[in-house]
């Protein structure tokens, strides 16, 4: 059997449901789906750099991923993430199929979760998820907030970033209407 | 009461968000309790628990996971140059920067520190109802119109129990009992007089645009 083939299956049916029940209000509700295995590894560092350089080396010694790039910005506030060849992306192609756009993304959720656990961060939130199918990369970008006064500290995250036209093809959270721009 | 009558009084409601310093006297908050009460629910299992809060210091932790659940996520939006989009709407550059800002520091769901009354609303899991969310639903609706005929405002809030990690953080905050078997936390009503005069009736979709006869689709009455 094809273990992996199968837990996408089962993820997909279970992330499409989701989204049928709550709408987009699954986004916000799925961010223990993925920890348990990091959970279960010796993540260590003191800072959000090298937790994340610890996660990226478990995540990629377990093939969860084949490679994973990160960068932080936003003034330390913003952590994105660049996932290729993810063994979730068939989950993502099957939520797709559904017509969904993938929201549960286990790698981002592992990293976030270490830094809750690790650092003690106040919140933080999965901005924006978006796959490339052709290349089976995902970018993430993940909102770090260390103290509950960092909310509210706004910076351009996409001043510069070199996948910004990509970014700007793909899908947003809260413009899926048009006629969400207050009028 | 008519028909009309009972219509103005849905479409005269709007959600308030500044509310006079004055208590809410207990017969109130009776009548609006028991409007839920009344609330439809499956097979009649009432899975609803309310839990009435006074408490300022109580009011102000939710008011800050308030905050910080939707501050959060706008900050994030902002930052990727979504939130903007959705007011581009508002022409003079400067309001449109105070709103922005009210949005994106979370200040918008600030509110229950000033609200006399605050109603959490969560659903006993155990109690064998499938209609746990919907039933809860119902009951949150019927205690804001409840609120309403009695001349008092009130705003239906989600944003401290959006993400699983808040819901888990406003649980502790109300000594809720832990577990995902046992209560779902739907959100929560703050409820006080009106002070504030908000434009009315903001603009719905014509029921052209939404209602469709006999087959999705079909927009001609048959």
């Amino acid at each position: 059997m094809d273990s992996i083939k199968y837990c996408n299956e089962v993820m997909a049916r279970l992330e499409t449901l989701m989204y049928q029940e709550l709408s987009g209000m699954a986004y916000w509700k799925c961010e223990f789906v993925g920890p348990d295995f990091i959970r279960s590894k010796n993540i260590e560092g003191k800072n959000v750099a090298e937790i994340t350089e610890s996660c990226i080396k478990e995540i990629t010694a377990a093939g969860i991923a084949k490679g994973i790039e990160y960068k932080t910005g936003g003034d330390g506030m913003m952590l994105k993430l660049k996932v290729d060849g993810c063994m979730h992306q068939e989950k993502e192609a099957l939520v797709r199929a559904e017509g969904v756009n993938p929201y549960i993304c286990p790698v981002a959720n592992m990293v976030l979760d270490m830094i809750h656990q690790k650092l003690k961060f106040e919140t933080s939130y999965l901005a924006k998820l978006a796959i490339d199918e052709k290349t089976q990369r995902c970018l993430v970008y993940m909102a770090l907030y260390e103290t509950a006064d960092k909310i509210g500290h706004v910076t351009d995250w996409l001043k510069d970033d070199e996948d910004l036209a990509f970014l700007k093809s793909q899908p947003s959270q809260i413009l899926a209407a048009a006629d969400r721009k207050k009028k | 009461m008519t028909g009309q009558e009972f219509l103005d009084v849905l479409s005269s409601r709007k959600s308030i968000r500044r509310y006079k310093p004055d208590p809410i006297p207990d017969e109130m908050i009776d009548m609006i309790l028991e409007a839920a009460r009344w609330a439809p629910t499956g097979e009649n299992y009432q899975p609803w628990r309310f839990i009435v809060i006074r408490d300022q210091e109580t009011r102000n932790k939710i008011g800050d996971l308030s905050k910080q659940g939707s501050g959060s996520r706008m900050t994030a939006w902002y930052c990727l140059n979504e939130l903007q989009q959705r007011f581009e709407g508002i022409e003079d550059p400067v309001k449109r920067a105070e709103v922005l800002e009210f949005m994106y520091s979370g200040r918008v769901s600030e509110f229950c520190k000033q609200a006399p009354v605050v109603i959490a609303v969560i659903g006993d899991l155990r109690v064998g109802s499938v209609d746990v969310p919907y039933d809860l639903c119902a009951a949150m609706e019927n205690m804001i119109l409840q609120a309403h005929a009695m001349g008092l405002g009130s705003c239906w809030v989600y944003g401290p129990v959006a993400s699983t990690r808040d819901a888990i953080r406003f649980k502790e905050i109300l000594g809720i009992p832990q577990g995902m078997g046992y209560y779902k936390v739907l959100s929560y009503l703050a409820i006080g007089y009106p002070k504030e005069q908000r434009k009315h009736p903001r603009p719905k979709l014509p029921l052209e645009e939404m209602v469709y006869w006999e087959k999705f689709g079909n927009k001609e009455r048959i």
